[in-house]
């Protein structure tokens, strides 16, 4: 029995500036679909319209043709029911928020009363360990920390998708390396479907269930490649062969998609 | 290379202290220059009109230096107590109604200004074809210069307070728009993609986002409009015919200038010094909402 998928893309086309002299066909011909529970990486060279690709999902730019369905539902209808959390590059905190009103910005939109918003976001802050941060500003916090922030911010209203666009770009390999840890314990723990879009391969390799290689202009999928690394995944993944295999693999998939875009 | 700068040095003085310590001794050297000058080529110093009872010729006569276009300082400062005119209150008690009452003036006119230009960065923000269409407008009313401006305004509105403080409107409005508009629009992209993800209305943009963004903004255009205001209202009084307030008291001692230089330079002393108390304030207010915020404006 095959689940309804979370998140399905049927024949979807994104062209920018169309019929201007800068169009450019940013994706063609996309058909995917993203199973309950999964954690999937998008990975590709730069301009493949990965992120493109996640801003479909979340609705923030409309499809120039073809569907996007979201909990069986059009992707504008699911972000107006707030189905999903997104996590972008930058942690986007606002300044003159503290770090605990910062993770309440999406409870507060959606209404919640105060009482409920509190322990909700102390909740999360908890879960990034982060607790005892709750009154710090967003500037007093690393790089990695105020990442952290923002995915507990995503989590706020336990969406049962996330959607992340190379949110650990901007982290050094240490800490990429931890946050990479946490997160999967975080997917774990939510039992949430995650599209995550990196252009780390052993990033991708490590948490994903599915790897999808894209190639550039226009982007389109080239491989989906399944990784069977058992779960949970830690330390010891990063010593087993078969994470040498998934890794080898997909970075050969990556050389065709680049030699394919060139 | 450049070290870490430590977070706090303690044989440093508080940054409050140290600025009033930097703007004293600036004073004291700016009030040098202005005797210097004076000693090299102003006229004659007698023993019996300066407080060290110097006697001295300055070898030079320069037109500018002369005891009418540049009195001493202490003259300046003396004329604060001596009468404002023959059996009339000392000068210090008149300056100091009139630059209340043109303080008050100011204060409409910075609260007009505010809020008319505060209103227009919303709508320029909210409708962009308003903002092309009408920006060259708005531009262009601050090139006619106020003198211009400031006698209609008073045909039309009456001679009054209310006159006056739509003129320091006139000067004060401007900046607020420019900034506002800029603070409204300083979110980065993805701060307002972060919004839309939330289904946030355009409300909810506005209080959450844009708003608490502009801040910072707003406030330097306060501090702009603050000083202003003041101007525009001096400015606003002379062809008012309004006595009461400093433009009133500069106009007066104008046209007393060549028996009693001083009283001039000690209006224009108290005007500075409503201006300087009036950007003090908002710089206050400034501080006060924005005091958790990353690296306060130095200014």
């Amino acid at each position: 029995m095959e689940a309804v998928p979370v998140v399905s893309f049927d024949n979807v086309d994104k062209i920018f500036n169309r019929g201007g002299a800068d169009e450019t066909v940013a994706l063609k011909s996309i058909n995917l679909d993203i199973r309950p529970s999964e954690f999937i990486s998008i990975i590709g060279p730069s301009g493949c319209g990965k992120s493109t690709l996640l801003r479909l999902v979340g609705d923030l730019i409309a499809p120039s043709a073809g569907t996007v369905t979201v909990n069986g539902k059009e992707a504008h209808q699911a972000r107006l029911d707030h189905d999903y959390g997104m996590v972008f590059q930058q942690p986007v905190l606002f300044d003159w928020r503290t770090i605990q009103r910062n993770v309440e910005l999406p409870l507060e939109v959606y209404g919640f009363d105060k009482a409920e918003r509190q322990q909700r976001a102390r909740e999360l802050l908890q879960m990034v360990e982060l607790g005892g941060f709750e009154n710090h500003r967003p500037w007093q916090l690393s790089g990695g920390m105020q990442q952290r922030v923002s995915i507990a911010r995503a989590l706020a209203t336990a969406p049962k998708l996330l959607l992340m666009d190379e949110p650990f770009g901007a982290l050094d390999e240490m800490t990429r390396e931890r946050m990479n840890m946490e997160l999967h314990a975080i997917w774990r723990q939510t039992d949430t479907t995650v599209i995550f879009v990196t252009h780390s391969i052993s990033e991708a390799v490590f948490l994903s269930n599915r790897v999808i290689v894209m190639s550039a202009r226009p982007g389109r999928i080239m491989q989906i490649v399944d990784i069977d690394l058992p779960i949970p995944r830690g330390e010891h993944t990063r010593q087993d062969p078969a994470l040498f295999e998934a890794e080898r693999a997909v970075r050969e998939w990556l050389r065709k998609a680049e030699a394919f875009s060139a | 290379m450049a070290a870490a700068r430590p977070q706090s040095d303690p044989t440093k003085l508080p940054r409050a202290i140290r600025q009033f310590f930097a703007l004293l001794i600036l004073l004291l050297l700016l009030a040098a220059l202005w005797e210097t000058l004076k000693w090299i080529s102003g006229d004659p110093w007698r023993p019996d009109a300066n407080p060290f009872g110097l006697d001295h010729n300055p070898p030079y006569r320069f037109k500018i230096a002369s005891d009418l276009n540049l009195p001493h300082l202490w003259d300046i400062f003396a004329a604060f107590g001596k009468e404002s005119r023959r059996n009339g209150p000392p000068l210090i008690s008149v300056l100091f109604s009139a630059s209340l009452f043109t303080f008050r003036e100011a204060i409409m006119g910075f609260i007009f200004g505010g809020v008319l230009g505060f209103i227009l960065a919303l709508i320029f923000q909210r409708y962009a074809l308003l903002d092309r269409g009408c920006m060259p407008y708005v531009v262009a009313s601050q090139t006619i210069p106020i003198l211009a401006i400031a006698p209609m305004v008073i045909i039309w509105l009456k001679a009054g307070w209310v006159s006056v403080a739509v003129i320091a409107a006139y000067l004060t409005f401007f900046p607020v728009t420019i900034n506002t508009l800029r603070g409204l629009r300083s979110p980065e992209p993805t701060a307002v993609e972060l919004m839309a993800s939330y289904a946030a209305t355009r409300r909810d943009i506005m209080w959450k986002l844009r708003l608490p963004a502009a801040l910072p903004y707003i406030f330097t255009a306060l501090k702009i409009s603050a000083t202003a205001s003041v101007v525009g209202a001096i400015i606003g009084e002379l062809p008012s015919g309004i006595r009461d307030g400093l433009g009133g008291a500069i106009l007066n001692f104008n046209s007393y200038y060549i028996t009693s230089p001083s009283r001039l330079w000690a209006a224009i002393i108290a005007s500075a010094l409503v201006g300087i108390l009036f950007f003090g304030l908002v710089t206050l207010a400034e501080r006060l909402v924005l005091r958790d915020r990353q690296a306060p404006d130095p200014v």
